[in-house]
């Protein structure tokens, strides 16, 4: 009990001095999580409306298997894009491992068929008769997907805020393809961890408790946009 | 030159057939409606017009092009056409931007779009809700909405699939109204489907009978209700007497029936030893309580079976050795002092009396 | 959604675009969070406190000794370069202790991976790092003589220690480290805690195991008292403290933890248990991307003259006794 007491007051003490150390780890984990849930987003809504609106052999089946990628464990894919990315796997050229592009890459990889699969859902739950009405007044394909999107806003936002969860509180691949290096790698999540194990637990409350307010503070900026 | 034909157009779902050979050819500006029964195929035939789905067999004939199959065709067609449906589903967006939707698609200026929506929405009477959430409507105001919606974009064919089912009489008359006016201005072609038969015969041109999924007849809306073609027709049409006999005489055009025990006599072309069916409609029949001299040839006498109060009418049905449904006001039959099992005299005019082949399988 | 809501998440993800490029192009100013003295993990915050090297936000217009963090992209090997570390080195603070030094004296960015010797090896043969700080000598030479490594340069060295719970329950005490070991087998009561991670003391204990005469294969499954912990050394000696058990350490970082474990050290003679760190460069000839220039400045700073007598100074104050003995390019005899 006195650890969580103390945890929340060294919390407000790294936030009210504006630490520098935590104020970078702060920013880069939301620079990472922000970046990897725009970049899912905008590959998966386009896509979601393609298999959404067409028809094709093997639909079924790869809905099926995108679905089966939304539990997909982290470790796997961050070994994945390790390979990929070592200086001895087919990309290393690029130089990406341990840096936050090797993270981001990794979080797009690993929330891309949840949100794919969520949006494909909300998709699903529309009326048919909305793409009839438009198509019925005239629309073009892109505006019948366009107006469809709309009006499954809820859905699709809540599909968005699902990856940026997932994102936002992703360990095990933010370790093993960014390394953790202090100033340049190390998110909220993955320094949690590392002082955690070494016993920092006050700090590693601290620590805690920023993260949730932000995700708190980020989730209540996305209900808002939700709500419109 | 038709606007709209089809071809020996069919629509099946796995196997089963919902509609079967219809053909069809519509002229610009007329007003056609699709009656029949609840089942007949009715919606699938409009969204078919509307190239919501494909058909399975035949063709459909727009503008004087085929579009059965090709997409880019469809597309140009589909932006002359129009189609309110029978639930019409409204976006979530104010009534302005509903009626809006078909025009900003076709990429229209911004001042001419809020020009034609607000002259739409008054037309239906809707201008004072346009900042609505069209969410938020009545049944009644969701379908004025949706037809506003489909007639801001000037169409050249309106398709319309049920637009006053389940609505309250005062939505009714104001789009019938609208209907009304769009008919006058001469420059949209109506398809429209009801199982209304009074709507049908107000408004249309012409009329095509749908049952089981078969157009079994297209004509004149008088045609249709003072002929019918075939037994389906005439019981849609409210022919509830339906006698069979056989042709026993016949004299210029004048036939004498045999119905059972009885003969009727009425005007046909069937020569004589044709099995038929006496068609006849219960507000032609008249009731007298003795054997009245009236220019009906035919009287049938009779016991009252039963009274069924349809205010301000009644309907009596009678046993005259079959049975015959008359209907008259509520103040004749009281006049007449009728009760159930009086006895009374039916009096049907030759000319009153349809003739239809019948068919003994 | 009207006009607004499009124009949001435009925003962000231009917004979050922008940002993650120019984190790309601008490194971070390094603060040094932790003080001057060796981290003891539960007394360090990040707070700001007297920082070995002062930042220099704004651009002087001489260049200072305290380099100006470079606005470069650091995807260009140049600008950055890795090294492994053998968590013990790490966990001690040493590392933390290090880094701005380095990154002061070569005007780099040093990006230091907390490892343990088996992973920090097989980073070396892929190429992914450019630098390794190890503590296994048969495996050292092992990666050397394949080419993944120039050459090994010993530049530290300290003593393991098994420790245990002060109650000594299985009495092994002032025992050999081999008769320590056959007795914790043949007890079979007291937890033993592993590294169980590849590490160089890994390693060791696997050495010890040998030379007390048990196979490896029988010990993982001589039962539920011997726990392998698949972590650094830090956090080993924090669950062998849990558990109340034995563990084998390195003597720098279980001097670091001792505040806060309730572990003594039981045995600490023998020679078997002798601890050599050495610094390894990578070699550019089998992994052409290595900062090999770097990678060669790293073993100079680790054996300069300097820098030897801060290694050797480290916890002196804190502890009482050094964390580490300097050994520049030498090891004793084991």
């Amino acid at each position: 009990m006195e650890e969580i007491w103390n945890g929340f007051v060294q919390a407000l003490g790294l936030i009210a001095s504006r630490d520098p150390e935590v104020l970078e780890i702060t920013r880069r984990t939301l620079m990472i999580s922000v970046s990897s849930t725009s970049i899912a987003s905008a590959i998966s809504v386009p896509l979601g409306s393609l298999i959404h609106f067409n028809r094709f052999r093997g639909k079924r089946v790869l809905v099926s298997v995108i679905q089966t990628l939304f539990s997909v464990p982290t470790v796997v894919v961050g070994l994945l894009v390790f390979i990929t990315f070592s200086r001895a796997g087919p990309l290393g050229e690029l130089d990406l491992l341990f840096s936050p592009p090797a993270i981001i890459i990794g979080e797009v990889v690993l929330i891309t068929p949840l949100i794919l699969g969520l949006i494909i859902s909300a998709l699903s739950g529309l009326d048919r008769a909305v793409g009839e009405t438009a198509i019925s007044l005239g629309a073009t394909r892109l505006q019948m997907v366009l107006l469809s999107l709309r009006e499954a806003k809820f859905a699709v936002l809540a599909a968005v805020i699902m990856g940026y969860g997932r994102a936002f509180s992703e360990v095990g691949l933010a370790l093993m393809v960014g390394g953790n290096i202090r100033g340049f790698t190390r998110t909220l999540t993955t320094t949690i961890s590392l002082e955690t194990s070494k016993g920092n637990i006050e700090l590693s409350m601290a620590l805690g408790i920023i993260l949730l307010l932000i995700a708190l503070a980020i989730n209540v900026t996305l209900n808002r946009l939700q709500q419109r | 030159m038709p606007i709209l034909q089809t071809m020996n157009l069919d629509q099946g779902f796995g196997g089963r057939n919902i509609l079967s050979d219809i053909n069809l050819s519509i002229e610009p500006n007329e007003v056609f409606v699709i009656i029949g029964p609840t089942g007949s195929g009715k919606t699938t035939l409009i969204r078919l017009l509307d190239m919501l789905d494909r058909p399975t067999g035949g063709q459909l004939v727009f503008f004087g092009t085929d579009v059965t199959f090709s997409r880019p065709l469809r597309l140009a067609a589909r932006r002359r056409i129009a189609y309110v449906q029978q639930k019409p589903l409204v976006f979530t967006m104010s009534v302005f931007d509903n009626v809006a939707c078909g025009l900003r698609w076709r990429q229209e200026k911004k001042e001419v779009i809020t020009e034609k929506v607000e002259s739409v929405l008054r037309l239906v009477g809707m201008l004072d809700y346009r900042e609505r959430s069209a969410k938020t409507l009545s049944g009644g105001e969701t379908q004025r909405v949706a037809v506003a919606r489909a007639l801001v974009t000037e169409p050249e064919v309106l398709l319309l699939d049920e637009p006053t089912a389940n609505l309250d009489p005062i939505s009714v008359t104001k789009i019938e109204e609208v209907l009304g006016h769009v008919i006058d201005a001469k420059r949209t072609t109506l398809v429209m489907a009801t199982h209304d038969m009074s709507q049908g015969q107000r408004l249309a041109d012409r009329i095509g009978v749908m049952v089981a999924g078969r157009l079994v007849q297209i004509g004149k809306p008088h045609e249709i209700f003072m002929s019918p073609e075939t037994r389906e027709v005439a019981e849609f049409v409210g022919m509830d007497n339906i006698l069979p006999g056989i042709v026993t005489g016949k004299d210029g055009d004048l036939a004498t029936i045999s119905v059972h025990n009885s003969t009727i006599e009425a005007v046909t072309s069937y020569p004589d030893g044709e099995m038929v069916l006496s068609l006849i409609r219960p507000e032609d029949i008249t009731l007298t309580v003795t054997p009245a001299a009236s220019s009906a040839r035919n009287t049938f006498k009779g016991n009252i079976v039963q009274m069924v109060s349809l205010k301000p009418l009644i309907r009596i049905e009678i046993d005259c050795g079959f049975p015959l449904l008359v209907l008259i006001t509520q103040r004749s039959s009281d006049g007449m002092g009728l009760s159930i099992g009086k006895t009374v005299y039916c009096n049907v005019k030759a000319s009153a009396v349809s003739i239809i082949k019948r068919w003994t399988y | 959604m009207k006009k607004p809501g499009y124009l949001y998440i435009g925003i962000i993800a231009v917004a979050s675009l922008l940002l993650s490029a120019t984190s790309c192009m601008t490194t971070t100013p390094e603060t040094e969070p932790s003080t001057p003295t060796p981290a003891a993990p539960n007394t360090q915050t990040p707070a700001p406190t007297t920082p070995q090297v002062p930042e220099v936000p704004e651009v002087s217009p001489t260049p200072t000794p305290q380099a100006e963090p470079v606005a470069v992209a650091p995807l260009s090997p140049k600008n950055r370069v890795r090294v492994a570390t053998t968590t013990s080195l790490y966990d001690t603070g040493l590392w933390g202790y290090l880094e701005p030094l380095f990154e002061e004296q070569y005007n780099v960015e040093l990006d230091v991976l907390y490892a343990g010797t088996g992973i920090a090896l097989e980073y070396g043969r892929r190429g992914d790092v450019d630098v390794i700080t190890v503590h296994s000598k048969t495996r050292e030479l092992e990666y050397v003589a394949d080419g993944y490594g120039t050459e090994r340069v010993p530049f530290a060295y300290n003593y393991f220690v098994i420790v245990g719970p002060p109650d000594d329950p299985s009495g092994i005490m002032d025992m050999s480290p081999e008769e320590a070991f056959q007795t914790l087998y043949m007890d079979a009561s007291s937890s033993f805690v592993s590294r169980g991670d590849d590490s160089g003391t890994h390693s060791k204990e696997k050495a010890i195991w040998a030379a007390a005469g048990y196979d490896y294969a029988d010990v993982q499954a001589a039962g539920d008292w011997y726990i392998e912990a698949g972590r650094g050394m830090g956090p080993t000696l924090l669950l062998a403290s849990e558990e109340q058990g034995y563990t084998l350490s390195d003597m720098g970082t279980f001097l670091a933890y001792q505040g806060d474990i309730d572990l003594i050290p039981v045995v600490q003679q023998g020679a078997i248990l002798l601890n050599v760190y050495s610094v390894i460069p990578g070699n550019p000839e089998v992994n052409p991307s290595i900062n090999a220039e770097m990678a060669n400045n790293m073993v100079d700073f680790l054996t300069s003259d300097d820098i030897q007598k801060l290694i050797g100074d480290y916890g002196v104050e804190e502890y009482g006794m050094s964390l580490f003995i300097p050994s520049a390019g030498s090891e004793p005899e084991s």
